[in-house]
């Protein structure tokens, strides 16, 4: 590929993105360790799906010594945004442990290339941020991470959760997977993507998967109720900094299921709601139900055509599957012959790569699949909207 | 007023007509139907003809009912020396106020040709990235609920708890709901057609400030009763009984101005409608004489939800005037559990014409700024945003959608649905049509059944292009529509306007 391209710093001009996307992951349901090699695999069969602008790989489960810890990984431009983010870090976390992670030098992907850097970190006990005293760890940790986003030049911060990490760049899937040695990682989680986007330039911080905490999120689709949904997140305090509808479907699984902590089913049924000609056939309880998720969080319905893989550690490693209500963007979902392996991906080609003789099926229209490492498939995505739901 | 040496002596000039109804003698049967429906004296028979008696207001009434189609109106051409500065309406205004010392009233919206901000704004569509989605073949929803909403759900031992708002919440198939337009301003039949409409619908419709005739409350459930500053009709049933109350502190046509429905116009129905004596002025107090800040607006807020009982939401209706974003946000501080914003362009059954035509803001704007202001503060998803003010299509209440509307506001088109030509003659109470008149010989002209189907059509027409236009942005329901200014640009002279809306310019794309 030839063409701009940016690292940590954003892109001048720079208004989002959009194009098709190639997504896959896999899970360990009971608990064996997955390599990399594997998520690469999954990814890179379907190579129709991706253009060269942008994969990338989320590993959960990757820090069992560390699993406490929180996990910053960074995009430096150069030494001095690595000084400038290590300043603005010192002080604010307690930095156990840092180490550079490794890049090849003599890739095929296009220079430059970023200074990837990961920091273990406690986070301290007095959080003060803004003048705000006892912020939740978490919430601290969203403070900071977005500040380093918005106003630490040439840094950026693309995971900061426990027990995970994102790899990610400006490239072809087999390229990203080649120029982190992803084979060298393994873990009990894994989500990946690959990007055809219909613009340039590309930005490393931009591909996928967009994390924040530990939510990591891998999207195929456009959202076209973007601007509506970019507005619940920053009246939460959520500061939109990659300009991508991807990043305000991470801050709304956090929103909707850490801060407000609402079911996974039920944070899934507000961005992918049933009609209200379905609702009307509910029980009276799930009724009321579904009608004041759709009333309340009508800012969090993700309209347009989506399929998104979503994970997070907390409070303990799970995948979810969701694709929008008229299913227009594709999912497949998979289980190996033993049971001890989930799959979601874009093309059942992903699965039987690795898996040929997986036992698949299609998770329904706006209907979530939810997986738990060590507990099994816990939703196939086929059942009623609220089934296990407390009402 | 002292006329001086004028005093007693007719002070008033001719001037040259604006109209002429022109009948085709070749056609005409000399039916007189014209004669007689022209409740403007416009024409008369003379001899064996029909013929032009001046005044004519080109309500189109003799068009509509003569049997020959044989009228037609014409408009007189400019009988004024040219000058690029004094305008004939300049002039005009200036021979009608030396004749009468009074201020110009008018009725209708602002009838000057500043071009509307909708008309600079272009809509998006899906392409290749995202599909369109036909309305015929798959949902798209367009139902709406109108009131205060909790920006949260609470989940207490892993049980999702539904806590409403104090307030319950009103359902709308469509996102828009008809205007305030009071017993007075207009006739029984025609509030009773809108009403018909809006049962038939399921949309809301604004009771105007003259109160609720006892015949009406049978749509009560889909009426939102207005509390203005004349408290004209306001009993306990006028209340508890309605679907929502709205607290009217302004009108767009008017910003900062009352109301006045002269005493003829005060028959033994709107008498016994408005609760006021026969034949008595109605006289709207410029601001309501308990809201002369923002706390007592919270207190009558308070009061009205005590009064109902919290069986209904209150809101609260502002002219768009240039602060308009910060007034928002103190309204619904001050407990409003919707805010309905009314544009510069909005009509009225009588205004004077200096401040109709010259004070308040655009809709689109007031919109813009209102929506980006709660959001600012975090109260957008909260209360619900009434917007309306000159919409004269889908096409500009689709962009009021976009610009941040959750329900549009719409009186004069349902009004023209019905009949009204827009002669802008609402303030003599002649209309011709049965609108907007006390007359019982007019009101008799308007059939409520008719009326209200013909405005059923339109609306629902107006949703179906709703639906339309949703499908081709790949939005497969209206909230998602709702303040995705994204998916509007600006095309106008002005890029400044669109900034202010936070309205990109057409070639910027987001991708």
């Amino acid at each position: 590929m030839t063409g701009e391209s940016y690292v940590a710093t954003r892109p001048p001009g720079w208004q989002g993105q959009l194009g098709g996307c190639g997504i896959a992951s896999c899970i360990s349901l009971d608990g064996r360790t997955i390599p990399g090699d594997s998520i690469a695999r999954m990814l890179t069969i379907m190579e129709e799906r991706e253009n060269g602008l942008g994969a990338g790989y989320a590993c959960y489960g990757l820090f069992p010594e560390r699993k406490d810890q929180y996990c910053l990984q960074l995009f430096f431009d150069d030494e001095e945004g690595k000084r400038s983010a290590e300043e603005f870090l010192a002080g604010r976390l307690d930095i156990v442990h840092d180490e550079k992670v490794f890049i090849r030098r003599n890739s095929t992907v296009t220079p430059p290339y970023p200074i990837v850097w990961r920091f273990f970190a406690n986070v301290p006990e007095r959080r003060e941020w803004r003048g705000a005293l006892d912020l939740s760890e978490e919430d601290y940790m969203v403070e900071l991470v977005q500040y380093i986003n918005a106003s630490v030049p040439k840094a950026f911060c693309v995971s900061s959760g426990k027990d995970m990490a994102v790899f990610k760049g400006n490239g072809y899937s087999y390229e990203i997977a080649d120029l982190y040695d992803i084979g060298r990682y393994s873990g009990t989680m894994w989500l990946s993507h690959s990007r055809f986007p219909t613009n340039s330039p590309a930005w490393w911080a931009g591909a996928h998967p967009l994390s924040l905490l530990d939510w990591g999120v891998c999207h195929n689709g456009e959202i076209t109720s973007y601007g509506v949904n970019r507005k619940l997140v920053e009246m939460n305090g959520y500061r939109c900094t990659v300009l991508t509808d991807t990043e305000v479907v991470v801050y709304l699984w956090d929103l909707l299921v850490r801060r407000h902590r609402l079911p996974v089913e039920v944070a899934a049924f507000a961005m992918a709601p049933s009609p209200y000609a379905e609702i009307a056939l509910l029980s009276p309880a799930e009724r009321r139900l579904a009608e004041w998720v759709r009333i309340v969080y009508r800012e969090a319905f993700l309209n347009g055509p989506f399929s998104i893989i979503v994970g997070r550690s907390q409070p303990e490693i799970s995948l979810i599957a969701l694709a929008d209500r008229k299913k227009l963007r594709p999912m497949i979902a998979g289980v190996s012959p033993d049971g001890g392996l989930a799959y979601c991906a874009s093309e059942e080609s992903a699965i039987r790569i690795v898996e040929p003789e997986a036992r698949t099926w299609a998770p329904g229209a706006g209907n979530p699949f939810i997986a738990a490492v060590g507990k099994g498939v816990l939703r196939k995505g086929t059942e009623p909207s609220f089934q296990g739901v407390r009402l | 007023m002292s006329e001086g040496a004028g005093a007693g002596k007719r002070l008033d000039h001719r001037l040259p007509e604006r109209f002429v109804p022109t009948i085709d003698h070749d056609l005409c049967r000399a039916c007189q139907r014209c004669v007689k429906d022209c409740s403007y004296q416009a024409l008369e028979f003379r001899g064996s003809r029909v013929v032009p008696a001046g005044g004519c207001v080109a309500c189109g009434r003799c068009i509509a009912v003569c049997p020959a189609n044989c009228i037609e109106v014409r408009p007189v051409p400019p009988q004024f020396a040219p000058h690029g500065n004094w305008s004939e309406r300049a002039r005009r205004a200036i021979l009608a106020q030396a004749s009468s010392g009074g201020v110009l009233l008018s009725s209708c919206g602002a009838d000057d040709d500043r071009p509307a901000i909708f008309d600079d704004l272009l809509l998006d569509a899906a392409q290749v990235t995202n599909p369109s989605i036909d309305p015929l073949r798959e949902p798209v929803e367009t139902v709406t609920y109108l009131g205060r909403r909790p920006g949260r759900l609470d989940v207490q031992d892993g049980r999702v708890v539904v806590r409403e708002g104090d307030t319950p919440l009103i359902r709308s198939d469509m996102p828009l709901m008809f205007g305030h337009i009071s017993l007075g301003s207009i006739s029984y039949n025609a509030q009773k057609a809108m009403f018909m409409a809006a049962k038939e619908l399921n949309i809301v419709a604004g009771s105007g400030e003259g109160g609720l005739h006892p015949d009406l409350y049978e749509y009560a459930d889909r009426i939102c009763s207005e509390v203005a500053s004349g408290r004209f009709g306001i009993k306990p049933e006028y209340l508890k009984e309605v679907a929502a109350v709205e607290i009217k502190i302004g009108q767009g046509a008017k910003p900062g101005h009352g109301g006045h429905l002269p005493g003829e116009k005060v028959t033994a129905m709107i008498s016994e409608t408005r609760m006021i004596p026969l034949g008595t002025d109605a006289l709207s107090p410029y601001p309501h004489h308990d809201v002369y800040s923002i706390e007592d607006l919270a207190q009558l807020i308070s009061v009205l939800k005590e009064a109902t009982e919290y069986r209904t939401p209150v809101g609260v209706k502002i002219a768009a005037v240039h602060n308009v974003g910060a007034i928002a946000s103190g309204v619904v501080r001050a407990g409003a559990d919707f805010l309905t914003v009314d544009g510069f362009k909005g009509g009225t059954g009588a205004a004077p014409r200096v401040i109709r035509d010259h004070a308040g803001l655009p809709i689109e704007v007031a919109i813009s700024a209102v929506d980006q202001r709660l959001v600012r503060e975090g109260l957008r998803n909260r209360v619900t945003v009434c917007a309306g003010g000159g919409v004269r299509s889908s096409a500009d209440m689709i962009k009021a959608l976009a610009l941040g509307a959750d329900v549009v506001m719409v009186s004069t088109a349902a009004l023209i649905a019905m009949g009204c030509r827009v002669c802008q003659q609402c303030h003599r109470g002649l209309c011709s049509w049965g609108i907007a008149t006390q007359r019982d010989d007019l009101i008799a002209r308007l059939d409520p059944y008719i009326a209200s189907a013909r405005v059923v059509h339109l609306f629902h027409a107006w949703n179906e292009e709703l639906k339309e236009v949703l499908g081709a942005m790949g939005i497969d329901s209206v909230e998602s529509l709702v303040g995705n200014r994204d998916r509007l640009r600006y095309r106008g002279p002005n890029p400044k306007i669109a900034e202010v809306m936070g309205v990109k310019h057409i070639g910027e794309g987001w991708g």
